[in-house]
């Protein structure tokens, strides 16, 4: 019984102080004020999930620190705001990508990698050559500002390169592609045999660049027509997948080749950080945005706050009813797609071959590759995967939280806080982690704005605004002075 | 020579900047039991870590039926045929038995096909299918692993010190599993308990500090003392 209680004592002492705080919140603040500082920190813990998430599944398989991850959430916002608001930016640069991912993926097609390997560096240097010729004079800048302050409805044709240049452009870029693509199968042994699909998928993409070029315009108008709700579907669906792509590209690119030295991978991270920063502000500027609500969360009117979940399903007011206060239903929105993401994620890596490989991986990779698994594809996988749900919340936190280049930051240092807590590598731990620190954030605040009263003390203990950040580093010193693999760790 | 199924010639390996294989040469012919000996340090895991190209050799080669491998990725190597049963039973601890297995499927339907061979030569794994590997008896997390090396079409097993500290009589339940086993494929085993190796193997390879000294039949080998005092300690 001793020795069980022994064991235990984490887990015991955090129940009774989860119990202690529950009565003594309940005495201080009414039921209606205690349902949204509660629902207040759930929404914020669900947004640190849908970073953590990510964050402690890299760091449980691969042993990665990332400290883009932040930078990525980011990016997802501005990818989810600008396909939102103003999709003539994404619509001018992804004919770009497009073209040079195709040409990359003919050059695997073609019989490259017979080159001698001596070529392979003056290839380089020519491919970079030929996509900066094909790039220079664009500017993206004007793209990105006239929609926006012109309403997004002006179709501003000045703003954008005439037809011709623009095709020569996206023709340049799948050039430097393929010339790159060469100079990366060069003297690379393993790379596989030349498949057919390479060449198919690389004319589809090629078609597709060529294809929007022209609809530029056309497609702007078209996505800006959409009513709002469908226009924040795709943001959400645009701002994961791109998250996902870069994550993906990071990896490979410069993850990978650094597995045997760790330091300099965290350091690699570090320094994303800073060129992810600067290259949102040379395209966005430095500025911040803001997303309006899409129509399901922003009626007002007669009916409005909606009684409860079912009456807003049909009058979609901008928010709920919760014990007679009103509690924005957009955030009930942020909470129910963060548990979406933890069912999601729980089932996956319960219940299918990826998520047995990842559960695997963690305890031992190496053994996972003596199986016959290829690993560094499941390496790739999860990163991106891990980067796609960070964008995500980045879409998901753009209208609640607005947009700026220093929006990552913050809920990077926040994740790394619930990680430890959760536990690195631990699933369980990332989302109760994320949770913890939800809320301690929102009682925070909640304490900040009206203080503690005391039954002693005639007036209101008041607090600093630093006390709810603070909050958070206190219950991680608490937790690991318990517990110093976090709840529910198991590595160092 | 076309039966010989496995060839490593001269290969040499480094950890980090220790040059732990300053050549190292054995072949494993089709079919048989060949035995890995040598004192505590002596390379037989990193020989073998060299095979399945998790500690790919620097130099020499490693052929698997004429074909060579060295320098391929780990899993390329396992996909082609060849099962690791590595040193203390790593097997996945929280995945559950059945899970461990699956795993090791390279085609849908192998574990299916494979289960009763694999559920007759260790009942117990039947008996916890459902229980994480970590809650496994270390007797029955050996079985697992040695089982997981099963599943797949393997032509070559690779298996490190299957009898350390386990209890005779697992042993024995091992020693007449890997008996089995040989009737199908092909054996490369790693064994400190010399009266196992003796019992089980038609020919050895004896390492010392990183070089392969001394190969023959393990008939023969029984009945020589002195190289058994030698290289093998109070053997
Ligand atoms: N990570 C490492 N760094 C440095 N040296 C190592 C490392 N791993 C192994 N060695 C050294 O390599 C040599 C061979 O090790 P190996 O594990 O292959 O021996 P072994 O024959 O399997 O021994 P045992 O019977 O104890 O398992 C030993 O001297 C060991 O100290
Ligand atoms: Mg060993």
């Amino acid at each position: 019984m001793i020795e069980w209680i022994q064991r235990r004592r984490g887990l015991i002492a955090g129940i009774v102080a989860a119990i202690l705080f529950a009565i003594w919140a309940s005495s201080q603040y009414e039921p209606r004020v205690l349902a949204s500082i509660l629902l207040s920190g759930l929404t914020l813990g669900a947004l640190y999930f849908l970073v953590t998430s990510g964050l402690s599944l890299i760091f449980g398989l691969m042993d990665v620190l990332n400290f883009a991850h932040g930078t990525i959430f980011m990016i997802g916002a501005y990818i989810g705001f600008t396909l939102y608001a103003n999709p003539r930016l994404l619509l001018n640069m992804l004919p770009f990508v497009l073209a040079f991912v195709a040409g990359w993926l003919l050059a695997r097609w073609l019989p490259f990698s017979s080159l001698p390997t001596g070529h392979r560096r003056p290839l380089w240097v020519v491919a970079v050559l030929v996509g900066v010729f094909a790039v220079w004079g664009f500017e993206l800048a004007p793209l990105a500002t006239t929609a926006l302050s012109s309403g997004g409805r002006v179709p501003t044709e000045q703003a954008q390169a005439p037809i011709g240049i623009f095709i020569a452009r996206t023709v340049g870029l799948a050039i430097a592609g393929l010339i790159a693509g060469a100079a990366f199968i060069i003297g690379n042994e393993h790379t596989r045999q030349p498949a057919p699909r390479d060449l198919v998928l690389s004319s589809g993409l090629l078609a597709l660049a060529i294809i929007i070029a022209p609809l530029r315009l056309n497609a702007e108008g078209w996505i800006l027509a959409l009513d709002s709700n469908a226009r924040f579907l795709l943001a959400l669906v645009a701002g994961a997948s791109g998250g996902a792509a870069l994550g993906g590209l990071m990896e490979w690119s410069l993850i990978r080749p650094l597995y045997s030295r760790p330091i300099y991978q965290v350091l690699v991270t570090l320094g994303l950080v800073f060129v992810g920063t600067e290259l949102v502000k040379g395209i966005w500027g430095p500025g911040g945005y803001f997303m309006e609500l899409p129509a399901w969360f922003s009626r007002r009117g007669p009916s409005c706050p909606s009684p409860n979940l079912i009456a807003w399903l049909q009058d979609n007011c901008a928010s709920i009813d919760v014990l007679g206060r009103p509690f924005p239903s957009y955030r009930i929105f942020i909470i129910a797609l963060g548990i979406a993401m933890f069912i999601g994620i729980a089932v996956l890596l319960r219940y299918t071959r990826l998520g047995m490989i990842i559960r695997a991986g963690v305890q031992d990779s190496e053994m996972v590759q003596a199986l016959g698994i290829n690993v560094r594809r499941v390496f790739t996988l999860v990163f991106a995967l891990g980067a796609g749900l960070a964008a995500l919340g980045g879409v998901a936190a753009a209208p609640f939280l607005g947009i700026s280049p220093g929006l990552g930051q913050e809920f990077q240092l926040q994740a790394f806080i619930a990680v430890v807590i959760g536990g690195m590598g631990s699933f369980t731990g990332a989302a109760i982690g994320a949770l913890l620190v939800g809320l301690a954030r929102a009682f925070g605040d909640q304490i900040v704005l009206t203080g503690i009263q005391l039954p002693w003390m005639s007036e209101a203990m008041t607090f600093s605004p630093s006390i709810a950040r603070a909050s958070t580093v206190l219950i991680m010193a608490l937790v690991l002075l318990l517990r110093p693999a976090g709840l529910f760790g198991k590595k160092e | 020579m076309s039966d010989v199924l496995l060839e490593v010639d001269t290969i040499h390996t480094f950890i980090g900047q220790f040059h732990i294989l300053e050549g190292v040469s054995l072949k494993v012919r089709t079919g048989s039991i060949t035995a890995l000996l040598g004192r505590n340090g002596a390379g037989k895991t990193t020989t073998l870590r060299s095979i399945m190209g998790l500690n790919p050799p620097r130099s020499g080669s490693i052929r698997l039926a004429g074909e060579p491998i060295n320098g391929r990725p780990a899993y390329n190597i396992a996909q082609l045929g060849v099962g690791y049963v590595p040193e203390h039973r790593a097997v996945f601890r929280d995945l559950t038995v059945e899970e461990n297995l699956r795993l090791a499927e390279r085609k849908r339907g192998d574990l299916a096909r494979r289960s009763d061979f694999i559920m007759s030569l260790f009942p117990d794994l039947k008996r916890f299918y459902r229980h994480p590997g970590g809650k496994l008896s270390g007797g029955q997390q050996q079985m697992l692993a040695i089982a997981r090396a099963l599943v797949a079409d393997n032509r070559l097993l690779l298996i490190d010190e299957p009898s350390e500290g386990l209890a005779p009589i697992i042993v024995e339940q091992i020693v007449s599993a890997l008996r089995q086993m040989s009737a199908e494929t092909t054996i490369l085993l790693v064994e400190q308990n010399f009266a196992m190796a003796a019992q089980l193997a038609d020919e050895y390879y004896i390492l010392d500090d990183g070089r392969s000294v001394q190969h023959g039949r393990m008939a023969d080998l029984v009945h020589d003392h002195a190289t058994i005092d030698k290289y093998l300690g109070a053997g």
